[in-house]
């Protein structure tokens, strides 16, 4: 206990120190691993994303540390919202990796503590326009980007617009994100932008995309299968949806046909997705804060935007020639006029209405 | 080879019989097939039929279930075993409880049985997301550390009406006059029930044990919402690997589970019926 | 010691399995409870409000929608089953009916995500059958099998066809072959035979086995949603979705509480139909759906 108290001791003693102290790397080459016998308990993501997350943060983390990082990867935001609001105070994980939406509902609820920024001196580097949310209980980790995805051999080149979604030569050809992703709502907000509006006219929007209810192969329940829809030359394009689940088709067009674009005339999406920590957490402050500041780590972050085509928010991320040429990585100086950014305050009072009508309108 | 449960006879009966029998077991299979030939697939993109075959996913396979880090994510192995243990303390318990319900019920008839026919019905009616969620809020809020049985309380009960079924089927046709006749022999009742009924049981008994292997085995739903990062199970492993990527390694896994099922099932035959056996 | 009547032995060997089901009665009582919670999220207070938010045209055509599938699954599930049962009670050879049994417990066993991406690959837009269509020059545009109900209700008959057979098996043992040599040898055809001897004797496992795979049909979830799409608004999905992302967990145990009360009252019809028309003889007990003609 000691120990810990002249460390917290330190840290406020000035920013340089804190750094040093906090750099896994330097304090692993002094021979003594910091964590030795400490164990974080990670909730993430079951698709690719969650493994990159423990190829590229928890396993380095592990090396440099000496911490265990025992990860469980099931489930996306929603669900993963839901199972901690049944097991309220009695949280399993030390730190969870979810959508911006999942953070404010738990900080809601009052089951996230605060984390300690003084003790994430990563956030330095980070835009400050990431940096937190949700209250404060939320810590910026990545850009999760949404546009348009398509068929490389019906598209010679990129589609510009959403409207080509309603092109009559796709029907049948066409799928759209399920009602209850956070894509939804960005695919009403795109199709208001579309007819002239500001993003939030939903009744004027779910009329338009109501034309699409017969046009429609399948919603993207689940990326696995639009690979495979793709692949055998059966869908040419939908969205809103994330390229970050094709990451390894998006590499190879000849073979998957998939391409997918940011270019689009009514906007790309953006959004912030966190890390956060729930009060009743298992594990001790320290190892989790030093995580949490990991997952922000310049080296990190460029791996993971290269990994899983995330944005990263870490200004100084060093990222790969290849990563820096991606169109399909959107680095935080591109968010310009085209990059739509939700307020969440917004988003969180119309969710439950838009999904519910986005499902009446479509399915 | 057919005896005249249909005759072999020709003409449209059997035809229609044969018909409908292939169509069957085509739709259990197709799939089934086409997972297995991909696995052996020799390329690296997913086209159908594979171009040409190879073990090379069997071998990824391999090499992963060996090198198997338990540090960084659930390990395969440890979810294989709970999955084991889990089906196994299900299998037992439910037919253990299920066979003297079964003689009662049988043998009892009459109002109590309708009823509790009714109320071992249920698991079978309620819609498993919502039982899942009560489940866990339940478990949550007794605070227990319940272990591998917060995951074996919700399969025993997800599985009774299946085990019941059949224990009471196979007891329907059991006569009473052959206990009668055991007792009157000088046999004590417990002794007729053990020795008597209970081996005129074991088909049904047999067919108990094999749906609830199966379905403790392979159940997802309710799983999902009661696993913990400590007792996790093999299906909620396969989530977890097949959400955004279904490689062919994960085809060779699935055709691997489906032989540890297979092994499972024979096993059982093969202890409980001998030579007589269900199938 | 009579084993006839001893209502006392009778309930010491019911209770193991009373106190095995008993959790789950408790969860049972708990989504009632959940239903009439006066809160979406959390239960406090008592309200009818999420049963009153369920009358609304979406909901109810849910409803429909999971009636009509679920009965015609169960439908098209027993035409394939009697005959699959028939063959292999009457298969001689152990390897042989190893083989039958193992391959229709199969859709019990594979992971459903992987059996659609099977079911995809054959009869997707571009799968082996269109494919084939397509080339034959049969069609142009290709057929979609999959992501509408009709790829639901494949989904639903193959999940749902090993449930329905080992009723219908046991149902089978009972015929005695001396009954079926006797009705032929009085000059009955096939169909005769099948019609008025087989047909009635299979009616406890026909009544047990229909009721099983409509219950469990009727509250498939993932089927609607790999198979379906997300496109076929089974209660399921409409359940799933409530519980998240929309958190209406009141909502959901409504919703719950219609859908049993519904798969309840359906098998119940059916047991008073039954009963009604016939009266079937003591050896073969009683074949109301909710009581055991066979084993599941």
């Amino acid at each position: 206990m000691s120990v810990r108290f002249t460390r917290r001791g330190l840290l406020k003693t000035g920013a340089g120190v804190t750094a040093a102290l906090a750099m896994p790397s330097i304090v692993s080459a002094a021979g003594h691993k910091r964590f030795e016998g400490k164990t974080v308990r990670l909730l993430t993501w079951s698709d690719n994303t969650g493994l990159a997350i423990l190829n590229h943060i928890a396993k380095p983390f592990e090396e440099a540390t000496g911490a265990k990082v025992i990860a469980d990867r099931t489930g996306s935001t929603s669900e993963m919202v839901a199972k901690l609001r049944a097991s309220g105070g009695r949280a399993q994980y030390d730190v969870i990796t979810l959508a911006g939406v999942g953070a404010v509902e738990l900080s809601k609820d009052g089951l996230l503590a605060k984390p300690d920024l003084n003790q994430l001196p990563n956030l330095q580097d980070v835009d400050p326009r990431f940096r937190t949310g949700a209250d404060g209980h939320g810590i910026g980790y990545l850009l999760w980007t949404g546009g348009l995805v398509y068929n490389t051999k019906t598209f010679k080149s990129p589609p510009t617009s959403y409207a080509e979604m309603w092109d009559e030569q796709y029907a049948d050809r066409l799928f759209l994100p399920p009602a209850t992703w956070t894509d939804a709502l960005d695919t009403i907000f795109a199709t208001s932008r579309m007819l002239g509006g500001d993003g939030r006219d939903a009744d004027a929007a779910l009329a338009k995309l109501g034309e699409l209810r017969n046009r429609l192969l399948t919603f993207g329940e689940n990326p696995t299968q639009l690979v495979e829809l793709f692949r055998s030359d059966a869908l040419d394009i939908g969205g809103v949806y994330a390229p970050a689940f094709f990451a390894k088709e998006l590499a190879d067009p000849a073979n998957s046909n998939m391409g997918a674009t940011y270019d689009v005339e009514e906007g790309f999406f953006a959004d912030l997705m966190y890390t956060i920590m729930p009060k009743a957490k298992p594990g001790e402050d320290d190892v989790v804060h030093a995580f949490m500041n990991y997952t922000l780590d310049a080296k990190v972050q460029g791996v993971m935007a290269e990994a899983v085509l995330n944005g990263p928010i870490n200004q100084k991320a060093e990222m790969s020639a290849a990563a820096k040429a991606s169109p399909f990585i959107i680095k935080p100086e591109q968010l310009g006029d085209k990059a739509i950014v939700h307020d969440k305050e917004f988003i969180a009072d119309v969710r439950e209405d838009w999904i519910k009508r986005y499902t009446q309108t479509l399915a | 080879m057919f005896s005249s449960l249909f005759s072999t006879r020709g003409g449209s009966y059997s035809f229609v019989i044969f018909f409908l029998t292939t169509l069957g077991l085509l739709i259990s299979a197709l799939p089934v097939i086409v997972v297995t030939l991909m696995s052996f697939s020799a390329a690296e993109t997913a086209a159908f039929p594979p171009a040409e075959y190879s073990f090379r996913w069997y071998e990824a396979l391999w090499a992963q279930l060996s090198s198997d880090e338990s540090s960084s994510a659930h390990s395969l192995g440890d979810a294989m075993f709970t999955s084991v243990l889990v089906a196994a303390l299900v299998m037992l318990i439910a037919t253990f409880v299920c066979v003297p319900l079964a003689y009662a019920l049988v043998r009892g008839g009459g109002r109590v049985r309708a009823g509790m026919e009714l109320l071992f019905t249920l698991p079978l009616v309620f819609p498993l997301v919502i039982l899942g969620i009560a489940f866990l809020l339940i478990a949550e809020s007794l605070a227990l550390d319940l272990g591998i049985w917060r995951l074996v309380i919700p399969h025993v009960a997800l599985v009774l009406p299946f085990v019941l079924r059949n224990c009471m089927s196979a007891m329907n046709g059991i006569d009473i006059e052959i206990e009668e006749a055991a007792i009157s022999l000088g046999a004590s009742w417990p002794r007729a029930f053990l020795d008597v009924v209970v081996p005129l049981m074991k088909p049904g008994i047999l067919a108990g044990l094999i749906f609830a292997l199966i379905i403790s085995f392979n159940e997802f739903t309710i799983t999902f919402f009661m696993y913990t990062i400590d007792v996790s199970t093999l299906p909620i492993w396969m989530y977890s690997r097949t959400v955004s990527s279904l490689d062919p390694a994960v085809l060779s896994l699935s055709v691997g589970i489906i032989l540890v099922d297979v092994v499972m099932i024979l096993i059982i035959d093969k202890i409980i019926a001998g030579r007589a056996s269900l199938f | 010691m009579d084993p006839r009547h001893s209502s006392l032995r009778s309930f010491a060997l019911s209770l193991p399995a009373i106190i095995a089901i008993a959790p789950f009665l408790g969860a049972c009582f708990y989504i009632f409870r959940f239903s009439v919670s006066g809160e979406s999220g959390r239960i406090s207070g008592f309200s009818l409000q999420a049963y009153f938010e369920l009358a609304e045209p979406f909901f109810l055509r849910s409803i429909w929608v999971t009636v009509k599938l679920a009965a015609l699954s169960t439908l098209v599930v027993l035409i394939l089953a009697v005959p699959i049962a028939l063959v292999i009670a009457s298969v001689r050879g152990a390897v042989v009916r190893r083989v039958l049994t193992v391959t229709i417990l199969l859709p019990m066993i594979l992971n459903l995500l992987i059996q659609s991406y099977g079911w995809i690959i054959l009869l997707g837009p571009s799968g082996v059958l269109n494919t084939a269509l397509r080339e034959s020059g049969l069609i142009s545009r290709p057929i979609l099998l999959l992501f509408n109900e009709t790829g639901v209700l494949l989904g639903l008959i193959q999940t749902a066809i090993p449930l329905a057979v080992f009723p219908i098996l046991s149902a089978s043992r009972a015929i005695s072959r001396e009954y079926l040599e006797a009705a032929s040898s009085l000059g009955a055809g096939n169909w005769r035979v099948f019609y008025d001897v087989i047909l009635p004797l299979l009616r406890p496992g026909l009544v047990s086995a229909a009721s099983i795979v409509f219950a469990y049909n009727a509250s498939a979830f993932a089927i609607p949603l790999l198979l379906g799409g997300r496109r076929v608004q089974m209660l399921g999905v409409a359940i799933r979705d409530m519980i998240s992302p929309l958190f209406n967990w009141s909502g959901a145990a409504a919703a719950g509480m219609v859908l049993i009360v519904i798969t309840t009252g359906v098998l119940l019809l059916a047991t008073w139909l039954i009963n009604r028309s016939t009266r079937t003889p003591k050896s073969t007990g009683t074949s109301a759906p909710l009581q055991t003609g066979g084993g599941a």
